[in-house]
């Protein structure tokens, strides 16, 4: 691993990455279609507590 | 059907794992690869010499004691840092240095630049009881380095141990590791001559403890304390050059 | 509790302990003449009471087909007791060094009670004694409950917990003999080393084969917090403590690593640390515990897992902060204090995340301790990472660097942050663990709270002080362009201060043993209520879980 290709390579694809990854973060996060599945996870907490189903 | 949904399941938890390894992995990587790799992080010092096996086994008792949890080995590169210790701490000076010690905490003042600013006695004083010297002191009083005979027997397995991690250590170093250790600590031996020959003339031979007769752990520590920011001249060079 | 356990687990769990006494043996023979004997000895005798135990057991009747239709609790019951005790000595012995920094000769004249030799005791005591053991206490708890499956089996939660206090106890007892590797917060050895990357991987293992036995396809987010330190611990901790032992037989090791490359890896080991194992841990902690605790749902689901990804990613960059103005390349440097700063999103995220929760339940807050251990917990976490990201920033860590003011902010959040929320989730769990309404005296948990609450200011508000004091006075110029204090000076004026921490110290630690004492106090009283109830109404206290037998 040379310096200066690391160099490069954070300098472009490294900026491409970190953009790529927020943005899949806020679409996973923010997506409509996921609301459901979000809302029910925060409120699974409260599910019967003392019953494991397996 | 439920092999089908315990499948996907399984496959959920494996692609947070990997997704996990893969985002917190990146910053390591570029951050520390490039370090291992580029030659300008650590300057060439051509008169970096190595420790002495009794300056390695003095660093290993500083390390045993926890000194590096209140005094650094780092001179930053600010003004007061240098006015205060001496010129700034340079890559070079701390390669040979499995692990570092450069400290992160000063509840006594950074020794980077400590080699020959105080006299053996007033080390061996300090150690023994830092009160005796500096009455407001708040060191631990080291009483026990001046009655302990230092352990010389796997001096050579150290050596040999920091050569496999990359230390210029040759056979003769490995092999005459005790003998080299007595030899430090008691000029006069016949032995010092072939020390002096392995290290370099400028290596201290002397009784470090004020105890002639034994080689106590305290020699170990002197000897390593005397050496601190004096194993290459290169950092003194650069700071006379760029005033 | 052992008659739990399957005649397969019991043989299983005869075998490792065992093997791990085998070991102990071989390691005290070859090295007879080096202090890993004594290692080897105590890990030796730690292994044969565990199978002193079991033999005692082994014949008891086999377990009841039933327990598998209930979660597996024994683990968290021991661990919380485990962490608790180590938080009382790790605390103590923090007390102790703290006075030490003002009246250095209380140290018995003996090798083994130096400052430098008990520091590390009292690092590894509260990170690893008493932070360890909550998290893996608390994760077995959670994971079970989120996953609503219970453990694959009955060996492995033992394995890891008790392989894991190993470790503690071994290194803990090795620092005063000077067996230390001086990486700070990685003191203990390469064999040390190897042993807790034996159980991390079983805990890992063990979290996977939970996960994977749940129903729901969603995985709860405190369970990413809490896999993400499990798995980049062991990342961090493999690299290192990579290095070279003189001999087998030998305590003694070379790191791989020197000078500055070993420096930016310990410091990217030190930062993520902190961001890893007293962060992201204790954040699934705070995300699980604090709603369940307030009856209210996480504020938002979907900061928690913006908050998730941000840490995950940008922590990384940061340990480089540790290093400015030093030998290390600037552009690295330059690079953790960008990341560092970036950090204060995902953090406060994540901490106004917890506040928000509490929004609408504040009287429960002013009614109920727990409770407003949780709330100060999230709170100091927002201010410590604040004051994180503020000292990474290059001209105020020329200050701030190697003075007490690191120290500081190291305990606002050990203290205000980690601590807080474990008490918090302590005193919330153990009632559920031993079905009885509330902890032996709510009393007891009011006094802990304001002890802890004046320990952590009078501690922090004393080192910022000092550490501020310091900073200035190293880099204070007379007229004539001299510097004006010697270092002497300024350690002189650090009594005051130093003094002061050492009290507030000492009222944490009062109020961390109030803690151990109402936790065993609910224990006793949840014992005895429960074999004073007759079968019926214990049958009833039990709930029965609605499916059939587990196939694992």
């Amino acid at each position: 691993m040379e310096f200066g290709f690391l160099v490069y390579l954070s300098k472009s694809w490294g900026l491409f990455y970190l953009l790529a990854l927020f943005i899949a973060v806020l679409v996973y996060a923010l997506r409509p279609a996921n609301k459901k599945r979000f809302d029910e996870a925060a409120n699974s907490i409260f599910d019967d507590q003392d019953k494991p189903c397996r | 059907m439920i092999i089908k949904t315990h499948y996907r399941i399984e496959k959920n938890s494996i692609a947070l794992v990997l997704a996990i390894i893969l985002v917190s992995g990146i910053g390591g990587l570029f951050e520390i690869a490039p370090l291992f790799s580029i030659d300008e992080t650590v300057e060439s010092a051509p008169d970096m010499r190595v420790y002495t096996p009794l300056e390695l086994a003095g660093r290993n008792i500083y390390m045993r004691e926890g000194c590096y949890a209140c005094h650094s080995q780092m001179v930053r590169t600010l003004k007061d840092d240098v006015d205060r210790y001496g010129p700034y701490s340079l890559a070079a000076e701390s390669q040979y240095d499995h692990p570092m010690l450069w400290g992160s905490k000063r509840t006594g003042p950074d020794l980077a630049r400590l080699g020959e600013k105080y006299s053996d006695h007033w080390h061996t004083m300090h150690l023994n009881n830092p009160r005796d010297v500096v009455p407001e002191s708040i060191m631990p009083a080291y009483r026990w380095l001046l009655r302990t005979p230092l352990d010389t027997q796997d001096l050579s397995l150290h050596l040999n141990a920091m050569r496999r991690v990359g230390v210029p250590y040759d056979d003769a170093m490995i092999s005459n590791a005790t003998q080299d250790a007595l030899a430090q600590a008691t000029p006069e031996l016949s032995t010092s001559k072939a020390l002096m020959e392995r290290y370099g003339e400028e290596t201290n031979v002397r009784v470090f403890d004020g105890k002639a007769d034994t080689v106590t752990e305290m020699d170990a520590l002197v000897a390593y304390l005397q050496i601190l920011g004096r194993l290459t001249a290169l950092p003194y060079q650069e700071s006379s050059s760029t005033q | 509790m052992l008659a739990q356990l399957s005649f397969r687990e019991r043989n299983l769990a005869l075998c490792a302990a065992g093997l791990v006494m085998l070991v102990g043996l071989l390691v005290t023979a070859v090295g007879w003449q080096d202090l890993i004997a004594v290692h080897g000895v105590i890990a030796a005798l730690y292994t044969a009471g565990i199978i002193a135990l079991l033999l005692k057991h082994r014949k008891a009747p086999a377990p009841s087909p039933e327990r598998l239709k209930e979660y597996y609790d024994d683990p968290t019951k021991i661990g919380i007791l485990l962490c608790l005790v180590w938080g009382v000595f790790g605390m103590a012995v923090g007390d102790w060094i703290a006075w030490l920094m003002a009246y250095p000769d209380a140290t018995f004249d003996a090798a083994w009670a130096s400052f430098g030799r008990i520091r590390p005791v009292h690092t590894t005591g509260v990170i690893f004694g008493f932070g360890g053991n909550a998290l893996i206490a608390t994760s077995l708890h959670v994971v079970q409950r989120t996953s609503r499956a219970r453990l694959p089996d009955q060996f492995s939660p033992w394995f890891v917990l008790l392989g894991y206090n190993l470790f503690c106890l071994l290194a803990v007892i090795g620092y005063p003999l000077g067996i230390t590797q001086s990486k700070e917060y990685a003191e203990p050895e390469w064999y040390l080393d190897i042993w807790l990357v034996i159980v991390w991987v079983a805990y890992l293992v063990l979290y996977l084969r939970t996960l994977a036995r749940r129903q729901e396809p969603h995985i709860y987010v405190a369970n990413w917090y809490y896999l993400a330190f499990i798995l980049v611990v062991a990342v961090l901790h493999t690299v290192n403590n990579l290095a070279v032992p003189i001999a087998v037989g030998s305590t003694k090791s070379y790191s791989l690593f020197s000078g500055v490359q070993d420096a930016m890896t310990q410091w990217w080991y030190g930062h993520n640390a902190v961001a890893f194992f007293l962060t992201a841990g204790f954040l699934g902690m705070l995300y699980y515990y604090l709603p369940k605790c307030a009856g209210r749902p996480i504020y938002s689901y979907r900061m928690s897992i913006i908050s998730f990804w941000g840490i995950t990613f940008m922590y990384m960059w940061a340990g480089s902060h540790h290093l400015h103005y030093t030998a290390l390349p600037q552009w690295v440097q330059t690079l953790g204090v960008g990341f560092s700063v970036m950090l204060i999103v995902p953090s406060w995220g994540s901490a106004a995340n917890a506040l928000l929760t509490l929004n609408g339940a504040w009287h429960r807050v002013r009614d109920d301790a727990t409770l407003r251990f949780m709330m100060v917990a999230a709170v100091f976490y927002g201010l410590s990472t604040f004051e994180g990201s503020f000292m990474a920033i290059r001209p105020v860590n020329s200050l701030s660097h190697y003075t007490d003011w690191t120290v500081g902010h190291v305990h606002s959040g050990a203290l205000g942050w980690v601590a807080f929320i474990v008490f918090g989730s302590i005193y919330s769990l153990v009632p559920w663990l031993y079905k009885c309404k509330g902890m032996y005296s709510k009393y007891l948990v009011e006094i802990h709270f304001w002890l802890a609450l004046s320990g952590t200011l009078i501690y922090l508000i004393s080192l910022w002080n000092a550490g501020i004091t310091q900073g200035l006075m190293w880099r204070t110029y007379n007229e004539s362009g001299e510097l004006t204090y010697s270092f002497l000076d300024s350690m002189i004026a650090m009594k005051p201060y130093y003094i002061a921490r050492g009290i507030g110290g000492f009222l944490f630690l009062t109020g961390a043993c109030l803690a151990l004492l109402n936790v065993v106090m609910t224990i006793k009283q949840a014992s005895r209520e429960s074999s004073r109830s007759d079968a019926s109404t214990r049958a009833a206290a039990v709930d029965l879980p609605v499916a059939g037998a587990p196939q694992s």
